[in-house]
């Protein structure tokens, strides 16, 4: 498969990076992992004049922390967030990373990547939407930061203007006692696209067995990543108990909204009920330790 | 389309190349530089058979871009022998039978000794997890798991009895 023809550039930093996009807007694509931009390219669905590779864009790879919370760097990869420590919460987000594609395709794909292509099935995503996540959008001379609940559309679509580069995804500090974790159903354990994927985070009350606070995020059961809104407020104030979480993933399973295409929507719903048990079992076994 | 001048390290030499914006890693090693060892399967990172390690990763060099290499090191399944000696994990997997057609061998090879210099005595799941984007369509990957254990736990029983039998074979 040849690709087609186009420019390349390599911008050193993320000023240079937007300098870039300002001028080519929807004539540029950005490359960050390229283990989907090199598939559009082979597949002539995607054939900008210019690719605009971000390797050298050092500042936005890796984590720094401050007392609000976390800057996760766009490009950093999904084999080096599967490594990293984010905490009890933050399991559900090192536990997706860890699931995406293959250890090779681990080694290359950036999180910035998996959440611009925006599909629905997404590893990062439902972590990043129950982990309360951000994005911060940069273009030349400009700024915005978008919480990620806002930022998806529909299949492959998002709020990004062509000449915008996500540079960094926040993750505010979450209470002591909060714990996370994510489920994900596929037929194989390796290169899966999941058929439904679940992730929870729980932060407990000084009690530690009162739900002070939780969210559950759902991948592949609606046109976009979603929260499950009403499962997770039913949760707040009630006892962390199996038959608690068991309501919660009834009502996770209502929120869906499966299209049917992969798999039948009984059974995405079916799955999700039972993935959203096991993932809020799982964040409260962590939020307790 | 501008061409790009790249400098990288392949296989421990520094090698400079002018290369179309639009080339792939893997085209660049099989067709600028002969390197056929690398293989072409499936084109979209699937089937690993194109692996090669940059910075001592493994990764589908089938989804990186020529361009992208600059100032980068590379290994494929050419720099894996020290001259004419075979690196173990190659005997290991001649030795148990771990090769069929071969198609899969480099990539195989390059993903086992990625793991192996990052966790030099893996668990079975760990070295299935560290090949498990490298597909094999004959083996059944067991004879496969075998001989990278083997070579990570030369001391275990397992191996010292295929050892055996190998070398009486021989």
């Amino acid at each position: 498969m040849l690709l087609p023809k186009f420019d390349y550039n390599a911008p050193a930093d993320l000023e240079e990076a937007c300098q870039i996009m300002a001028n080519y807007g929807d004539q540029a694509k950005l490359l960050a992992g390229g283990t989907d931009l090199l598939i559009a390219l082979k597949k002539k669905e995607a054939t900008p004049s210019q690719v605009v590779a971000l390797d050298r864009v050092e500042d936005i790879k890796g984590v720094c922390e401050d007392d609000d919370g976390l800057y996760l760097g766009s490009r950093t990869t999904a084999a080096e967030i599967a490594e990293f420590d984010f905490g009890p919460a933050g399991q559900a987000l090192s536990q997706a990373a860890s699931q995406v594609g293959s250890p090779l395709i681990r080694n290359l794909a950036t999180v910035g990547g998996n959440l611009s292509t925006a599909m629905p099935a997404a590893d990062t995503a439902p972590p990043l939407l129950a982990l309360q996540a951000s994005v911060v959008l940069q273009r030349y001379g400009d700024q915005r930061v978008v919480a990620l609940s806002d930022f998806f559309v529909g299949p492959g679509e998002q709020i990004m203007l062509p000449e915008e580069i996500m540079s960094m995804i926040f993750l505010p500090r979450l209470p002591d006692g909060s714990g996370g974790a994510f489920e994900k159903l596929g037929v194989r354990k390796a290169l899966e696209r999941s058929i439904v994927s679940v992730a929870a985070v729980v932060s407990l009350a000084d009690d530690g067995q009162t739900v002070k606070e939780a969210r559950i995020a759902l991948g592949a059961v609606a046109p976009t990543p979603m929260l499950a809104h009403n499962a997770a407020a039913g949760l707040c104030g009630m006892k962390a108990a199996p038959e608690n979480f068991a309501e919660a993933g009834k009502n996770a399973a209502q929120e869906a909204r499966p299209r049917g295409l992969r798999t039948s929507a009984v059974y995405s719903r079916l799955m999700v009920e039972a993935l959203t048990v096991r993932a809020l079992t799982k964040a409260y076994e962590i939020a307790c330790k | 389309m501008k061409k790009c001048h790249i400098t990288f390290q392949l296989n421990g030499i520094t090698c400079e190349v002018l290369v179309n914006p639009n080339q792939t890693l893997l085209r660049m090693l099989r067709e600028d530089l002969s390197l056929t060892g690398t293989k072409y399967g499936c084109g979209e990172g699937d089937c690993g058979s194109c692996t090669v390690l940059l910075d001592g990763e493994p990764v589908n060099s089938c989804l990186v871009l020529a361009a992208q290499v600059d100032g980068h090191r590379i290994t494929t399944i050419e720099g894996l022998a020290d001259g004419d000696k075979l690196h173990p994990l190659q005997t290991s997997f001649i030795e148990r039978g771990a090769i069929q057609c071969g198609f899969c061998t480099p990539g195989m090879l390059l993903s086992a000794k990625a793991l192996l210099d990052e966790q030099p005595d893996p668990s079975e799941l760990e070295v299935r997890t560290a090949i498990s984007g490298n597909l094999c369509r004959c083996t059944g990957y067991q004879k496969i798991v075998e001989a990278i254990l083997a070579v990570a736990k030369p001391d275990c029983e397992c191996s010292s009895n295929d050892e055996k039998n190998c070398h009486g074979g021989d």
